[in-house]
């Protein structure tokens, strides 16, 4: 009798919501109904932007989520971090749906695998919520501007730190092993087009790659095991994510052991993190780390959506190479020289 | 839950974002009715996520790269999966590893396949038509939906009704006994395991064509989402015990909890606790009514 009931009931939920979907037309975002004219009046205490990260265990999202929050205050409107457990698309795609039906104002989003969020970041788009991509972005999808690091531009600086730190080497070939994250995001793939045609013409090769899929202990395994198997048969390591410089020094006895075996072995990583980075550094382990922004990241796509929500113009210029407006987040590039003046230690 | 969450957000009620939640957690329920079987006869079934996401791999690889025919390419996806369900059962019967060993081993080698075959590359460029299993509608209603309930319909009637439904519950309650009246527990074993894989991978094919992406790395974990979804649905993990409706009530359970959480602003570092700790509650009520009716 309980099962035919449940059966039943689920029977009537699901004619109900057939009847209601294909009577309504799509609801516009947004607590009302409301013009894009009206809209620009909104009041603040209403506005809620929505920023998406990778996954909650990643560090990098840490500063983006205070930049954002910051933003959020100074606005005084309501920011809502969501990141899922699992740095997986699908999960991301969950958050999106969730965040449309809620009816956000404003989602800012760092995409696991940009092809993959397409169709919901135009979903988004198409019911009138203000969408952008920072981190990573999402180019085929109809997001109204991407706000991070120029990516190809980071790893081009890193191919030309790595020329010239083997400028006076004397050695005929240069092998460069490299760590990578989830492959085809497009911040890595940019990192590594960048780096590849710096080296261009030289005598600098990559000659190994290692996926991390953006795990931080996967990534000090891949690095520590591939150093202590060929470590003799490469001459620097090119990060071109900072996965493994989150944790102390310590979690890689291998490459700090390789890296000061020989002044020849050299290691270049994008991304500085305040907390872990200059120990690195001290120790001699590290040559160079070009830095990116992501408090920067988080508080200019809020400040960005808001004046989008509230109806002002977008005010970035449009990159031929993202193919939309891009606001530049920037990098800082700290080397073992300068690293505690440009990281203000003391 | 429902109801909490409905009198603290309104928009929990709007029909988009209920069908967006049956649609999310309909892949966990069609992959919950595989492994229902699979626990129903005492066993487990861990590389559920694996061939998840290995279905997903190779149909929008053939279907990408070698031009075949979309539904060519998913049933090839499904066989794809179904194979490794067969190989688990085959080395549960044949070598006499224990499941949890068995699919173990499967579930790395299947997550193994997924990386050779892309390099690790989520593999994309697909024809429109491929995206329709995940983000069509019919009435107004997702396809998944629609393949959930079929899914669902066509399982329960086969686990209830057929006769070989009747024996994989017999095999769950006691194996030997089902083996000394004559029952062939070996070929009941290998069926429940590729039935399990193969609606596992339909559930991959789902979410593949709902972000009209083949991930190498989609479905890490998804096993115990499936898992969780029968075992608070009233499946016992020792076997004999189980319903294809309560699978899709721990489905539910599991992505309405997801959403409420979202809904709700709960803060993201919070979600997966709660997650759990609600688990553990529903699971706590199921097993204390039961033992309240016996």
């Amino acid at each position: 009798m309980k099962k035919t009931l449940c059966v039943l009931l689920a029977l009537v939920l699901l004619l109900f919501c057939a009847c209601s979907a294909s009577t309504k037309t799509a609801e516009p975002a947004g607590t009302t109904a409301a013009s894009a004219g009206e809209t620009a009046a909104k009041s603040n205490k209403d506005i809620t932007i929505a920023v998406i990260g990778q996954q909650t265990g990643n560090v990098v999202f840490l500063p983006a989520q205070a930049g954002a929050e910051a933003a959020g205050k100074e606005l005084g409107i309501k920011v809502d971090w969501q990141s899922p457990i699992r740095a997986e698309a699908e999960l991301q795609n969950e958050i999106m749906n969730n965040l449309i039906d809620l009816g956000v104002d404003g989602i800012a989003i760092s995409c696991t695998t940009g092809d993959a969020l397409k169709d919901v970041i135009n979903r988004a788009v198409d019911s009138g919520i203000k969408v952008s991509c920072y981190d990573v972005d999402s180019p085929e999808s109809k997001r109204l501007f991407y706000a991070g690091t120029e990516n190809y531009k980071a790893g081009y600086t890193c191919g030309e730190y790595m020329v010239k730190l083997f400028k006076d080497a004397g050695l005929d070939k240069v092998r460069v092993a490299q760590l990578e994250g989830i492959p085809g995001a497009n911040d890595i793939e940019a990192r590594k087009k960048g780096f590849a045609d710096a080296i261009k013409g030289t005598n600098i090769e990559v000659v190994y790659s290692y996926p991390c899929n953006d795990d931080v202990d996967k990534a000090i395994e891949g690095v520590e095991a591939y150093t202590r198997a060929s470590g003799d048969e490469i001459d620097a390591w090119f990060m071109a994510g900072g996965w493994p410089y989150c944790v102390a020094p310590d979690a890689m006895p291998e490459v700090n052991a390789w890296k000061l075996a020989n002044p020849n072995h050299k290691v270049v990583t994008v991304d500085i993190f305040p907390d872990t980075t200059p120990a690195f550094f001290k120790m001699g382990v590290l040559d160079v780390a070009v830095g990116q922004n992501f408090h920067e990241m988080g508080y200019q796509s809020v400040k960005t959506l808001y004046d989008l929500v509230q109806g002002k113009a977008l005010n970035a210029p449009v990159d031929q190479t993202i193919g939309a407006p891009f606001i530049n987040t920037g990098v800082q590039i700290a080397t073992s020289e300068d690293y505690k003046e440009v990281m203000g230690i003391q | 839950m429902c109801v909490i969450t409905a009198a603290a957000e309104p928009a929990f009620l709007k029909v988009s974002n209920l069908l967006s939640t049956a649609r999310s957690f309909s892949a966990i329920a069609i992959a919950g009715i595989g492994v229902l079987m699979i626990i129903i006869t005492g066993g487990i079934d861990l590389s559920i996520g694996s061939v998840y996401g290995l279905a997903g791999v190779v149909s929008t690889y053939c279907c990408s790269l070698f031009g075949m025919p979309i539904w060519i390419s998913m049933i090839l996806g499904v066989l794809a999966g179904a194979i490794f369900g067969a190989l688990n059962g085959l080395m549960v019967v044949y070598c006499k590893l224990p499941p949890f060993i068995a699919t173990l081993g499967t579930m790395q080698i299947a997550r193994g396949l997924c990386t050779i075959l892309t390099q690790g590359y989520p593999v994309s460029n697909l024809p429109g038509g491929y995206m329709f299993l995940g983000q069509g509608k019919f009435l107004g209603i997702p396809m998944a939906i629609w393949c959930m309930a079929m899914i669902a319909v066509l399982f329960a009637v086969f686990l209830n009704k057929t006769v070989t439904g009747r024996r994989i519950f017999a095999m769950g309650g006691n194996a030997e006994s089902t083996r000394i009246s004559g029952i062939n527990i070996k070929a009941l074993i290998i069926l429940v395991y590729t039935l399990g894989a193969a609606l596992g991978s339909f559930a991959g094919i789902i979410t593949a064509s709902k972000l009209g992406v083949g991930q190498p790395t989609a479905g890490n974990g998804f096993e115990m989402d499936a898992i969780a979804a029968v075992v608070i649905g009233g499946a016992s993990l020792s076997g004999g015990e189980g319903s294809v409706l309560g699978t899709i009530i721990g489905a539910a359970i599991i992505g309405v909890l997801r959403n409420a959480l979202v809904l709700l602003r709960v803060d993201s570092y919070w979600q997966t606790l709660i997650m759990g700790v609600v688990i553990i509650a529903a699971v706590t009520a199921d097993q204390l009514r039961k033992s309240g009716k016996a």
